[in-house]
């Protein structure tokens, strides 16, 4: 997994763009040149509450390109609410590019990328690396029902081929993604996924039994979001490479380390976590 | 520069808690700030007092399973519980590795014994790059034992003062506001040696998901900190500052300047500000000219001077001239 050794820093930013692809979704792009330039797939950023008050919320960055950022977000509380509640022309800071993000090193040919719900806003801009590296990819998006699928379109446009689950069975398959994934043939060569946690650990379970190298992008509630508090903590293997530093096994010889979500990750490798 | 903002810039910021001398009085909270690195490049180092370093053990400790964190109103909660590398380990790896800083750098002791206190701070103060020692006897999150000790006035004044024969350099005693009488905890440590008090830690809390009937954090309760516990704070300052001669490090929910003044004028030497870098780490240099500001128009030359002005009991030795009441 990438390190980030990008100049991360606090950004002035102004709204350009606002528009909501379904009830309780927003979609907000910003002006943010210099983000936009160190941006990598898999990365994060925090944007500082407008008003002010409450802790900065970590947004996925769905797209960075030439002077434009844009963040994808499920309202669901008050600090959301407060960045849905934005318009064009409204001053906005983030603190970014934060965490790691894909590692796509491996050259590879073939990937499944699994999206739950709101986790689509972290892979829009893995799948444009892969699609220009003319890597085949197939997006298995699944959500509660047709309306909050949203940005199928951008994908296809991207190049993607599109397989869709729905809870309640309004649009594509019901049920869940992971049911699709299990069933992808040709085989992939790697996943990428990211969503709720019950569906990241149904994508790593199947992934091991197929045999097929999986990075999630995992979600917990983050204070600082830069490493500072240990708030935000994944048990992983000991020996992984992203495995904070510690010293040997100790408290009943644990081969696990907690790393933290914000730094070491957001983005792990499946058979490394021990969650 | 107009004559006032020359004015400003002849404000005097600088305090003293035992000989640990800060050019501005603001700490970055313990377990808030990691090394101080993390938050570097959005930060101004020139502009921070003073950096309270993550609390280290004498073990390696894992910490607390997740979730270590819950937003409630006005606040947090957290239950990180201790998660670092162990006295070795650190000394060898974090602290040797250590970028250098304006700031000045407080280790963070935690311990489950009193001869664990007295190891790790005979350890880490014999460090040339560790400028003072806090004493973190109040952890709300590990097990039992953890904050028994700021919980007992009795086995504070044991841990003060075993640890007080182990190191000359400044030695802060952070204490709980999960007891009865604070006042009391503070003169124990303080007859005990203490050079000065951080208060307050974090206050016991708790949340529950509904949807799961189960507790939100991994270790069932955590600590409240945020906006929340600021009066709490204010008032145990406003105590303590009655009883105690020695400088008090005020904390909880600073977020604003206002926030910071409320604590000098209850009897704070210092402030330590934790959660508000979570909001923007951008917040204590703000704090750091706002009081310049708010000094500097009332014609104040030094933050000496309001330190304990809304405290009738103030009871600070470097009480200033020209305090009224």
């Amino acid at each position: 997994m990438l390190t980030n050794q990008m100049p991360t820093a606090v950004h002035a930013t102004t709204v350009l763009d606002r528009t909501e692809p379904a009830p309780g979704i927003v979609l907000l792009g910003f002006y943010a040149p210099e983000l936009a330039a160190v941006t990598r797939p898999g990365q994060f950023l925090m944007a500082i509450p407008p008003g002010g008050e409450r802790t900065a919320t970590a947004l996925g960055i769905y797209e960075a390109q030439d002077h434009r950022v844009a963040v994808l977000f499920f309202v669901c509380g008050p600090r959301t609410r407060e960045l849905a509640g934005l318009r064009a022309g409204d001053g906005l800071e983030v603190t970014g590019p934060l965490g790691n993000g894909f590692d796509l090193s491996g050259s590879p040919r073939d990937v499944a990328v699994v999206a739950g719900g709101i986790g689509i806003a972290s892979l829009l801009l893995p799948v444009q690396a892969l699609i220009a590296s003319s890597a085949r990819v197939r997006l298995y998006y699944g959500a509660r029902s047709a309306a909050l699928l949203v940005e199928r379109d951008r994908f296809a446009a991207e190049g993607c081929e599109i397989y869709c689950a729905t809870d309640d069975g309004s649009y594509g398959r019901r049920g869940f993604v992971t049911g699709l994934l299990a069933g992808a043939e040709p085989r992939p060569d790697l996943v990428l996924a990211c969503g709720p946690t019950p569906m990241l650990r149904a994508t790593a379970a199947a992934c091991s039994a197929l045999g097929i190298p999986a990075q999630l992008s995992l979600e917990e509630t983050f204070a600082c979001g830069v490493g500072g508090c240990w708030g935000c903590v994944v048990p992983i293997d000991r020996n992984s490479a992203q495995a904070p530093r510690f010293p040997g096994p100790d408290e009943g010889g644990s081969d696990t380390v907690n790393a933290r979500v914000c730094k070491e990750g957001p983005v792990f490798w499946a058979h490394e976590l021990r969650w | 520069m107009s004559g006032s903002q020359a004015a400003y810039a002849a404000v005097d910021l600088s305090v003293k808690l035992g000989t640990l001398e800060l050019a501005y009085p603001t700490l970055m909270g313990s377990g808030c700030y990691g090394s101080g690195e993390e938050f570097a490049p959005f930060a101004d180092p020139a502009k921070i007092g003073g950096v309270v370093l993550k609390s280290v053990t004498q073990r390696p400790r894992l910490g607390n399973r997740a979730p270590r964190l819950v937003a409630t109103p006005s606040g947090m909660l957290n239950a990180i519980g201790l998660q670092n590398p162990g006295i070795d380990w650190y000394l060898e790896h974090d602290l040797a590795e250590r970028v250098p800083r304006p700031w000045k750098t407080i280790g963070s002791v935690a311990g489950f014994s009193v001869d664990e206190y007295a190891y790790v701070t005979q350890r880490l103060a014999a460090q040339p790059e560790i400028d003072a020692i806090e004493l973190n006897v109040s952890c709300p999150n590990v097990a039992a034992e953890g904050e028994t000790f700021a919980c007992d006035p009795k086995l504070t004044g044991r841990v003060v003062r075993l640890v007080r024969d182990t190191t000359e350099k400044t030695l802060i005693v952070k204490l709980s506001p999960n007891v009865t009488d604070i006042a009391a905890v503070a003169r124990e440590a303080e007859d005990a040696g203490a050079d000065a008090l951080a208060v307050i830690n974090t206050v016991r809390g708790m949340a529950i998901d509904v949807d799961t009937w189960r507790p939100r954090l991994g270790n069932v309760t955590g600590g409240l900190s945020g906006p929340a516990i600021r009066p709490i704070a204010v008032l145990a300052v406003y105590e303590v500052a009655c009883a105690v001669k020695i400088p008090i490090v005020g904390q909880g929910g600073i977020e604003t300047v206002t926030d910071a003044l409320e604590f000098f004028l209850a009897g704070a030497t210092a402030v330590s500000i934790g959660t508000a870098n979570f909001i923007d780490p951008r917040i204590p240099e703000r704090i750091v000219e706002g009081l310049r500001a708010y000094l500097g128009e009332r014609g104040l030359l030094s933050i000496g001077q309001i330190v304990g002005q809304a405290n009738r009991g103030f009871a600070g030795a470097h009480r200033c001239e020209g305090r009224e009441g």
